[in-house]
């Protein structure tokens, strides 16, 4: 499968995965316990560029392809999921829609910092009635003189409790349905800007996701992204890049447990063998590799897609569907295989059990995804 | 020869290319390498000297095609530009031959203040090449460094050794070879990719490049052979000791005591 990837994209794969190996992997389990979010170790990710993976340079970012950033999002899912969270949010759906919709001073002044890692971003859709049916939200971005007075009660924002740049989709139209939804930039310290305890969740428990909420929270006309009533399509361009980055993220999450799996299944003896001499187990370990590899070439393929400017939305969700699905799949047979202890959190794979599960839920869940991917066959 | 324009006060970083398993005849990719980590210090000891004094680096290694990359990431991690010698004459080359296309590598490169080398190699351990590099260029050496103070035509470096500490003053140009230990390497980031891998300029040079004959350099330029080369099989047992827990305490401490372990 490398002969897919260029020599920039091994290094670059090669320097993540170097890094993890030495300042990632071995907080992961502490972090997850603590539900702490590693600021030291975010602050050298920011140096080493990734938070700004395929900013250009002249903004402050590396500058790279999407296959860079699907294989750095890999590399730090496969060390730790929450960080991956972290990294593919803040890149796919919090700087992209900034890069790609906003305008020259927008862009100065919010990208630098961003790609920097010294300011991270969130995307906040997501509200108590409004999921999965994102043209059903509730927030309100009313124009007064020149500023927007923003009331929102957002849920489960990824990044929500560092986050300080805030993509908010409200209606700056409540009149007029989807066409009425806007997206406009709420920086974190704004008066009326509340950010709400975290989530007490499964998995990726060392990312603060919390709600956001906005009370009469004022800022100024000009931190509207894109135009009024474009914000449903830049939250749907920013999902489709955003989803191949979870798919990224799923197919690290599962890389992980098909290692460890691999590795215990030598250590652990049963009947007087490895039990990877069992044939259950050995095909096991079969399945889990060969849907691992699946899911990659799904997410490579998008990323090629996308790299050469070719639509890539249709890609991009059968990568999601089909590697969000295998991560739950290969994860849970990571903890069959290693049986009681699997369960137990003294191994890693029960983590990757619960982070892995979140993937078929989030940023679209699978049945979204299912319906996404038949409209573009079906029609309709 | 292409002339890399740069300033008189370059430091020149010498990089080994080494092969991540000694599995003979297999074809050879860019995943079968790793640049030596007893080079990295010697490159972070540049890039911080750059930092230090705006002397651009240039990294040079000696190596196969696909090996090029560990330039790549050289400069990824800061370096200005690579060198690669590449010619099927420098395969065989023992410590002596490759100090030879090193060295005259090197001289084309003149005007330089400072050349780098790690102690030695992952692979192969020696630690000739940096001095007999050093001594091929007529160059003041000091071996294993561990910290450096910039004077305003020179160094004072500080070597340790056997657990004795040396301070020595040496003018530009000179040679120097730095203790893994001294310094940490730093990460190689996002940042520099792009620039590393099309942007930076990465050369590669033939024999004809250096004016060297086949001769002098590989197999017929070295001073010696490798006769083989094979892994060194340790012999270790494993003995499980029976009976109650102060039968097994009794055994252990009898064999310990035999052993002169105790």
């Amino acid at each position: 499968m490398d002969t897919l990837l260029s020599e920039k994209n091994r290094a670059v794969r090669r320097s993540v995965r170097s890094f993890c190996d030495e300042e990632v992997y071995p907080i992961a389990r502490e972090i997850d316990r603590e539900a702490s979010f590693p600021w030291e170790v975010v602050e050298k990710m920011g140096k080493l560029g990734y938070f700004g993976v395929q900013v250009p340079k002249e903004l402050g970012g590396a500058g790279l392809d999407t296959m860079s950033y699907v294989l750095v999002i890999e590399e730090i899912s496969k060390a730790c999921a929450s960080l991956g969270l972290c990294v593919t949010v803040h890149n796919s759906v919090a700087v992209f829609p900034i890069l790609t919709f906003g305008n020259e001073e927008q862009k100065r002044k919010w990208i630098p910092p961003l790609a920097r890692g010294e300011k991270i971003g969130a995307f906040c859709l997501t509200e108590p009635n409004a999921g999965s049916d994102a043209s059903a939200i509730e927030a309100t971005a009313i124009r007064r003189g020149d500023r927007y007075t923003i009331n929102a009660n957002k849920v489960f924002v990824t990044n929500g409790g560092v986050a300080d740049i805030c993509l908010i989709f409200a209606r700056t139209d409540p009149e007029a349905g989807a066409k009425g939804i806007s997206v406009v930039v709420a920086e974190r310290g704004t008066p009326g800007f509340v950010v709400g305890d975290l989530e007490d969740l499964c998995g990726m428990r060392a990312n603060p996701v919390t709600s956001i909420r906005l009370y009469d929270c004022t800022v100024p006309l000009k931190n509207l992204v894109g135009k009024e009533g474009m914000g449903l399509k830049i939250g749907l361009a920013a999902l489709d890049i955003g989803r191949t980055g979870i798919a990224a993220q799923a197919v690290g999450i599962a890389q992980a447990a098909l290692e460890e799996a691999v590795k215990y299944s030598r250590q652990r003896r049963q009947f007087g063998v490895p039990i990877a001499r069992h044939q259950a187990i050995a095909a096991m370990i079969a399945d889990m590799a060969t849907q691992v590899d699946a899911a990659r070439l799904m997410v490579y393929r998008s990323a090629t897609l996308r790299d050469r400017d070719k639509p890539f939305s249709q890609a991009s969700a059968m990568a999601k569907l089909f590697a969000s699905e295998t991560s739950t799949k290969v994860t849970d047979m990571a903890v069959q295989i290693h049986g009681g202890y699997g369960y137990s959190r003294l191994y890693p794979v029960e983590r990757y059990y619960r982070d892995a599960r979140v993937t078929r839920i989030y940023e679209g869940t699978s049945e979204i995804h299912r319906m996404v991917i038949s409209k573009g066959i079906l029609g309709g | 020869m292409s002339d890399l324009a740069m300033g008189s006060n370059k430091t020149i970083v010498c990089i080994k290319p080494v092969a991540l398993s000694a599995s003979g005849g297999a074809a050879r990719s860019a995943d079968s390498y790793e640049l030596n980590p007893f080079d990295r210090p010697a490159l972070e000891v540049a890039l911080q000297m750059k930092e230090k004094r705006g002397s651009p680096v240039i990294v040079l290694a000696m190596g196969p095609e696909p090996s090029a990359f560990v330039l790549n990431e050289a400069m990824a991690m800061g370096a200005d530009a690579g060198i690669l010698l590449c010619d099927r004459a420098l395969a065989g080359s023992d410590t002596l031959a490759t100090s030879t296309a090193l060295g005259t590598a090197i001289q084309n490169l003149r005007p330089f203040d400072l050349l780098l080398f790690g102690t030695r190699s992952s692979d192969s351990d020696t630690g000739h090449v940096g001095p007999q590099t050093a001594e091929l260029l007529d160059l003041p050496l000091v071996t294993g460094v561990y910290s450096i103070d910039t004077l305003e035509n020179g160094l004072r470096v500080e070597r340790r050794i056997d657990d004795f500490r040396e301070e020595y003053e040496v003018p530009f140009p000179a040679a120097l070879t730095i203790q893994s230990g001294s310094v940490r390497p730093r990460d190689i980031g996002l940042l520099e990719m792009v620039p590393a891998f099309e942007e930076k300029e990465l050369l590669t040079w033939r024999l004809k490049d250096l004016g060297l004959s086949p001769e002098s350099v590989g197999e017929p330029g070295s001073a010696t052979a490798v006769i083989s080369l094979s892994k060194a099989q340790r012999a270790r047992t494993c003995e499980f000791l029976t009976g109650s827990n102060e039968e097994q305490v009794d055994r252990l401490l009898s064999r310990l005591l035999a052993s002169g372990l105790l």
